[in-house]
């Protein structure tokens, strides 16, 4: 009996020993993140745009398959779609953007990352995916704005998504085909405008 | 000794054993640069509110319950707050780039009118935390004034 007693007190106390210890190291990661991102912002900047074109080119192609999958209401696809947006995300090579295209990336990627990482982790909630689509739809028309995407793309406007305050989308073709509102209403929408680049 | 003395016995331990395995709480007085109220404007009426019924889980500042103490009541707890904050952290609010605080505050709204937050785990202990028409309406407001003073749309 006093054996097992002392046993559970030893294990009590190593099993608190290794909690602590967790503990401080968590703390130690998050002390790196904050010095890791003052370096990056004060990295100087070449000019060779030819890598940005890629992990962008990617990213739109991504995009877009996010775009057809919600349109075809297929969560799991989109999803994964999603999660390799993300991962083309990190491909970027910040360090080759120039001052002011470095400001526009940072505040739009830090945005379109979480919509992406959402749309990845709700393969069953297509509702929810949608929620984020529109989101990263307004980041990724910024994004393409700026840096390029190496096709032509058609700018979509559904007015009644999102209790009628409507919402955008990118797209590879002319004809309609709303992500929105899926097979319900595939073709609900209009042309807006044609980005040429 | 009978079996199911041993099984009880053994059940005892390990419930005091996981007593010792507390997760460290999530407590701080400070107010950082990057709190919400130092990168936008929020009314005394709409930061009470966030106070009472969100900043539980989405802030470094956490209100415990004693039973916190109670594992493996803390560790659920612990996990709860961490979600929370991954999501949301007003704490760190400034932290967010302008594009992603505009979109935080509109899942806010969002969130709070359809009544996915707060969660009813949450408000099953702080039935206090509940929040009225009234309540939903004012950050709604705020959410939407506060947008447009940062220039977006819908």
């Amino acid at each position: 009996m006093k054996n097992i007693i002392f046993g559970f007190a030893v294990i009590a106390i190593t099993t608190a020993a290794c909690n602590s210890g967790n503990n401080s190291t968590e703390k130690n990661e998050k002390k790196d993140d904050t010095t890791m991102n003052n370096n990056t912002s004060t990295q100087s900047s070449g000019n060779t745009d030819t890598k940005v074109d890629g992990s962008m080119k990617e990213m739109v192609t991504q995009y877009l398959q996010m775009k057809n999958a919600l349109a075809n209401d297929n969560g799991k696809e989109a999803a994964s779609a999603g999660n390799a947006f993300v991962e083309s995300m990190g491909k970027m090579d910040k360090n080759s953007l120039s001052g002011e295209k470095k400001k526009k990336w940072d505040n739009l990627s830090d945005d379109a990352k979480e919509m992406a990482e959402h749309i990845g982790k709700n393969g069953d909630k297509i509702e929810h995916q949608r929620e984020h689509f529109d989101m990263l739809s307004t980041d990724m028309y910024d994004m393409v704005k700026t840096f390029g995407a190496g096709q032509t793309l058609y700018k979509d406007f559904c007015p009644m998504y999102n209790n009628n305050k409507g919402a955008t989308w990118l797209s590879e073709i002319k004809e309609i085909k709303n992500p929105y509102m899926g097979k319900k209403q595939p073709t609900c929408g209009s042309l807006k405008e044609e980005i040429k680049l | 000794m009978k079996l199911y003395k041993k099984i009880l016995l053994t059940l005892l331990g390990g419930f005091i054993i996981i007593q010792f395995i507390q997760p460290s709480h999530n407590k701080s007085d400070q107010l950082l640069p990057t709190d919400l109220t130092k990168t936008v404007n929020v009314p005394d009426t709409v930061l009470d509110i966030f106070k009472n019924s969100c900043y539980d889980c989405h802030s470094n500042d956490t209100r415990y319950p004693w039973y916190v103490n109670i594992e493996p009541l803390g560790w659920m707890l612990a996990n709860h707050i961490k979600n929370g904050k991954e999501n949301l952290n007003f704490s760190d609010f400034g932290y967010y780039s302008k594009r992603k605080q505009a979109n935080k505050l509109r899942a806010i709204a969002k969130s709070i009118n359809d009544g996915t937050m707060p969660i009813s785990s949450y408000t099953i202990m702080h039935t206090d935390a509940k929040l009225s028409e009234e309540n939903k309406k004012m950050i709604s407001d705020w959410v939407s004034s506060t947008r447009d003073s940062m220039g977006v749309k819908n």
